[in-house]
């Protein structure tokens, strides 16, 4: 140890080191590396050679019986049981707590001894019945501290006192029949033992940083705000700050322009409410004129035209000229003159309206000539055509007949298989494909017709089209238990199933529910369109070109009707 | 040398000429260094305070070379008044000593005398003869280990009075004191005496007023806490903490032992306790055994809790500071469970982001759990995380005398156990690959390694040795069946904090 030797390696801490014990190597041939000199233990300098941490380390590794002397600890002599009385129930799993002290503390005033001969001599002149508590005596000692604490910040210094009025609102939060009668006088109390402090808080608190020079030397002075660290200086800060700052100023420049002009639209509201109140006055005067001069005429120009609501068109008027471009401000005396030349809301939409179906059926005509003679036998097709052959297999329904479709039908879609309807946009656009129009010229023209095909998983379904059914009635009273209670004759009740069938949704519960016995005995397979897909107009209001459009497009697919439709309510085999 | 300079640490004087001479109990005063019996032994000690009682004048001491964990109040009665005491050094005084100031300020280098080994404190000694002998009373402890071996404790104390003065230690040199040569030390000290006077004025005036000290810094000297009621204990703090100054005049405080609100009266805290439903520490639950839990608490959301925990554990730990808030903390709190609650054992503190990579700032088990393993659970635990973070982790320097023992006994017995797995299977390791498996940083692993000289050269390589006693010692401990933290049972990821936290420094 004494001649440390340059010739050592330097010890790197990736060198693998040979792991021997004492027994295993002759003491005589190594050298401890051991310097004591360059152990840095950690410890304070001043404190490094302190005489019993020094006897503990000069005997490490040989006992651990050595220790460093501790003032002994002692049992307390008070009551620990009395003290902590409630009792702690081991939670099964791990705690999460996120409460803070004070929140688990309630009143934060706790009454000191002082306090309590207070109270005691407070509590002796007066009957049980009318005592101050020691909780109660606590939440007004609190309201006290608080309101000085936020009243005066610097009672200490100023010795301003609040004043038990301004201490009023904080007793009001309090509970006033327990505490009120007290009140006053838990004051004066309060404020002599203010007084003996020097006006500080009644509790001991810890001194926080007040002023930088004098608290620096203070060691009772602590937990101080750490300094916030400098950001860098740099060119692009600067100029995003700048940039905030703009924003911020032209942000806060908007908000006045508004106010302004707020503050200017009130002013002319106001002069509005002047003139309009002049008006009526002059108009009192020209009445009471009238009167006396006997003067019998209509009292119109007495009084404001409410401008009349333009009665909607029973047919919008596509052809309805554009409004003029110009609006003159309607003249009040004559208000109407005004109103005929101006546009109405409900046309402008009706008129809208009118062109988006004009041109919805441009697009599908176009798209079906398009599409003519072109058949996509594609499982799936992307943009299924209507064509021929898709509804080849729809048969008539006719009535003479027991309603059981055609053998040659089923065998031919199970050649074929078709796509399922919920796959299928064919009926594109869905909206005036089912309308529920039951005027009997359609109707002829769009006779009840079934097929039969084989879905996925080999399901049977039974689809139909062209049975009508009434308008739909708005109102939601209709409900689904009535819909297989129609006679078959009184077709014009038949319901509305307020329910899309085509809903994806709909769809999905009823996939989800197995079909009851009683359903596949009576009613069709769920997801045969119920006459009436629900559509987004309303179906009484159907301009006349849709529905053309409409039935030319069925006419090709659809044989013409040999009987009266069938309800719905037709048995079906399975 | 400066008169704040280098020593750092050192006792106030340390660094500077003093005067000798004999004192009455009336005229010693704060800054005096005196011979005070402690446990039997005459031992000399640094007056930092001075009080009146009922039954007399008591003296606030720290005693030299011990903690001052072991400073107390003596009665007249333990000092030896017929020693000659130190006078006070003289660096302190107003500006009027200007020339006694000029020499001690002297940027002079310290003069490495071996020569200048003296006895002190002989009565028969003049006081001109020993004026200017320069004594720097703490640097003494070259020969402790001598004089311990010795096993005298007279031995010491005349070791420690007769301090040598070792290289390079700051003191000033007789030639310095030449300066002066004009007044006789006597004269001097007469002369300190008077200008101190309007001081001791201060001071009696400070003291009649209810205050013990005169100089701030000195008060965070003296403890200010004598005595703790804290759950099923009374607790004697060793320690300075910044409780309100009012408590300095009680005879003990009372703390509330699940929130660790602190009270000078017995009415306030039984009231408090009425109220407080608190029965754990704030936090969220990372850890349970049959026999501990572990509590996660960030001192930004429970900052009141922190603090109380902080106030509770400086007064058991002396380099803590409670200078700033505890923000930037996260703290695990070890508690013993029963059927009133977690009772806290003890903590430590870990800064939420470690520029040093410190996985432990303060550590501390309370005084009525200490001896008894939970020091070493603690610091398993602190390196437990560690290895969930996949860092490499030390605690904050500097470490107190009890820190420095609890973590050289973790670290060797750890060391030392996988030390034996590799010789066992002939393996090499490497100081490497023991710090990732420990989690410890490799100067850590270096460190125990050469306390516990292991580290050796032989045949021209490094290789470590075990030694015997090591291993025995180590096989006598596993016996004992000590108590280890299982890391299967700890519920813990590393808590992220947001961007605000980084710019503001939290
Ligand atoms: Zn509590």
């Amino acid at each position: 140890m004494a001649t440390r030797k340059v010739r050592y390696k330097k010890l790197s801490v990736k060198t693998p080191l040979t792991v021997l014990r004492e027994d295993q190597i002759d003491p005589t041939e190594y050298e401890s590396l051991t310097n004591e000199g360059q152990i840095s233990t950690g410890v304070d300098h001043a404190e490094e050679n302190e005489y019993h941490l020094q006897a503990v380390l000069q005997g490490a590794g040989v006992a651990a019986d050595k220790e460093i002397p501790v003032p002994p600890p002692e049992e307390s002599t008070l009551n620990f049981d009395h003290l902590y009385r409630q009792k702690f129930s081991k939670t099964s799993t791990y705690i999460r707590f996120s409460q803070t002290v004070e929140e688990c503390i309630g009143c934060m005033y706790d009454m000191t001894e002082e306090d309590d001969v207070f109270l005691k001599s407070y509590n002796q002149k007066r009957p049980a019945s009318t005592q101050l508590s020691e909780d109660d005596f606590e939440r007004v000692m609190e309201v006290f501290e608080d309101t000085a604490y936020i009243r005066t910040p610097f009672a200490s210094v100023d010795q301003t006192i609040v004043s038990y009025d301004e201490m009023f609102q904080g007793l009001q939060e309090l509970d006033a029949a327990k505490v009120m009668p007290h009140a006053k006088q838990v004051y004066e109390y309060w404020k002599t033992r203010r007084q003996a402090l020097g006006n500080r808080p009644l509790h001991p608190t810890l001194k926080f940083e007040l002023h930088q020079e004098s608290d620096e030397q203070d060691p009772f002075v602590c937990f101080r705000r750490r300094e916030v660290r400098q950001t860098r200086k740099t060119r692009a800060r600067d100029v995003q700050s700048a940039d905030k700052l703009k924003r911020l100023r032209k942000e806060l420049e908007e908000g006045r322009q508004l106010i302004l002009a707020a503050h200017g639209r009130e002013l002319l509201k106001l002069e509005m409410l002047k003139t309009d109140r002049a008006i009526y006055d002059q108009r009192a005067v020209l009445k009471d004129h009238k009167i006396r001069l006997g003067i019998k005429t209509d009292d119109e120009d007495l009084v404001n035209q409410k401008p009349q609501k333009r009665k909607a068109p029973e047919a919008p008027a596509v052809q309805r000229p554009p409004p003029p471009a110009q609006l003159r401000l309607p003249v009040r005396p004559d208000g109407r003159t005004a109103e005929a030349d101006l546009a109405q809301l409900s046309d402008r939409l009706a008129e809208k309206e009118n062109e988006l179906r004009a041109d919805i059926a441009k697009k599908v005509q176009n798209h079906s000539e398009w599409n003519k003679g072109h058949v996509d036998l594609t499982r799936g097709p992307l943009s299924p055509v209507r064509g021929p052959r898709l509804d080849i297999s729809f048969r008539p329904a006719k009535t003479q007949y027991l309603m059981t479709p055609p053998a040659s039908a089923s065998s031919g879609s199970l050649e074929e298989p078709m796509p399922m309807d919920l796959d299928e946009p064919e009926h594109a656009p869905p909206a005036f494909k089912f309308r529920g129009v039951a005027q009997d010229e359609q109707s002829m023209a769009n006779p009840p017709a079934y097929r039969r095909r084989i879905g996925r998983l080999n399901r049977l379904w039974i689809d139909r089209r062209g049975l009508t059914s009434p308008p739909r009635d708005s109102s939601d009273a209709l409900s689904d238990q009535w819909k297989y209670d129609q006679s078959s004759d009184d077709e014009e009740d038949v319901p509305i199933y307020e329910v899309d069938p085509f809903d994806t949704r709909a769809l999905k519960f009823r996939a989800s529910i197995p079909l009851p016995a009683w359903l596949l005995s009576r009613a069709h397979p769920a997801t045969a369109p119920v006459g009436n897909r629900p559509s987004i107009l309303p179906p009484p209001t159907l301009p006349q070109t849709i529905t053309q459009l409409h039935s030319t497009q069925n006419q090709t697919t659809i044989t013409p009707p040999p009987a009266p439709r069938t309800s719905p309510s037709m048995k079906t085999g399975p | 040398m400066g008169p704040k300079g280098g020593v750092g640490d050192a006792p106030v004087g340390s660094d500077t000429p003093r005067q000798k001479g004999k004192a009455t109990p009336d005229t010693l005063k704060i800054g005096c260094i005196a011979l005070v019996t402690k446990d039997g032994q005459p031992r000399r000690a640094e007056i930092l305070s001075i009080r009146e009682t009922k039954s007399g004048r008591q003296f606030y001491c720290n005693f030299d070379n011990f903690n001052k964990r072991l400073d107390e109040w003596v009665p007249v009665a333990r000092i030896d008044f017929d020693q000659d005491v130190d006078w006070p050094s003289l660096e302190k005084e107003k500006p009027k000593d200007n020339k006694v100031k000029k020499a001690s300020a002297a940027p002079k280098r310290a003069q490495p005398s071996k020569k200048a080994q003296k006895k002190v404190g002989k009565r028969e000694q003049s006081v001109a003869s020993e004026g200017q002998t320069p004594h720097p009373w703490t640097e003494f402890t070259e020969n402790l280990a001598q004089a311990k071996a010795q096993g005298k404790a007279e031995d010491v104390e005349d070791k420690a009075v007769a301090s040598l003065e070792i290289g390079g230690t700051p003191g000033v040199g007789p030639d310095e004191m030449e300066l002066d040569e004009d007044e006789t030390p006597a004269e001097l000290a007469k002369k300190e005496r008077t200008a101190s006077f309007s001081r001791e004025e201060e001071i009696e005036k400070l003291r009649t007023s209810g205050s013990m000290t005169q100089n701030p810094t000195e008060i965070s000297r003296i403890r200010n806490i004598s005595k703790v009621e804290f759950g099923k204990w009374v607790l004697f703090p060793w320690y300075f903490s910044p409780y309100p100054e009012v408590f300095s005049q009680e005879d003990r405080i009372f703390l509330c032992e699940f929130c660790l609100s602190y009270y000078g009266d017995l009415k306030s805290f039984s009231r408090h306790r009425e109220k407080c439903t608190l029965q754990h520490p704030p936090g969220n639950e990372i850890y349970r055994d049959d026999f501990v839990s572990f509590f996660e608490i960030d001192g930004r959301r429970q900052r009141t809790w922190c603090r109380n925990l902080c106030l509770v554990s400086k007064m058991f730990l002396d380099h803590k500071t409670l200078y700033y808030d505890v923000d930037p903390f996260l703290f695990y709190v070890m508690t013993t469970r029963d059927d009133r609650g977690c009772h806290l054992i003890g903590y430590f503190s870990k800064e939420k982001e470690s520029t040093d990579g410190y996985n432990v700032a303060c550590i501390l088990t309370l005084p009525q759990y200490q001896r008894k393993g939970y020091g070493r659970l603690l610091i398993q635990f602190s390196y437990e995380l560690s290895k969930i973070e996949g860092k490499l982790g030390s605690p904050e320097k500097p470490l107190s005398d009890l820190g420095l023992l609890s973590y050289r006994q973790y670290w060797s017995e750890n060391i030392v156990d996988l030390l034996l797995g590799y010789s066992e299977r002939d393996e090499k390791c490497t100081i490497e690959g023991i710090a990732s498996h420990l989690a410890m940083t490799t100067q850590d692993v270096e460190h125990t390694l050469q306390a516990l000289k292991m580290q050796v050269y032989h045949k021209g390589e490094h290789k470590i040795v075990v030694p015997e006693k090591l291993r025995q010692q180590r096989e006598k401990s596993k016996l004992k069946q000590k108590r280890l933290i299982d890391s299967e049972r700890i519920q813990w990821k590393p808590p992220v904090f947001t961007a605000s936290n980084r710019t503001w420094g939290w």
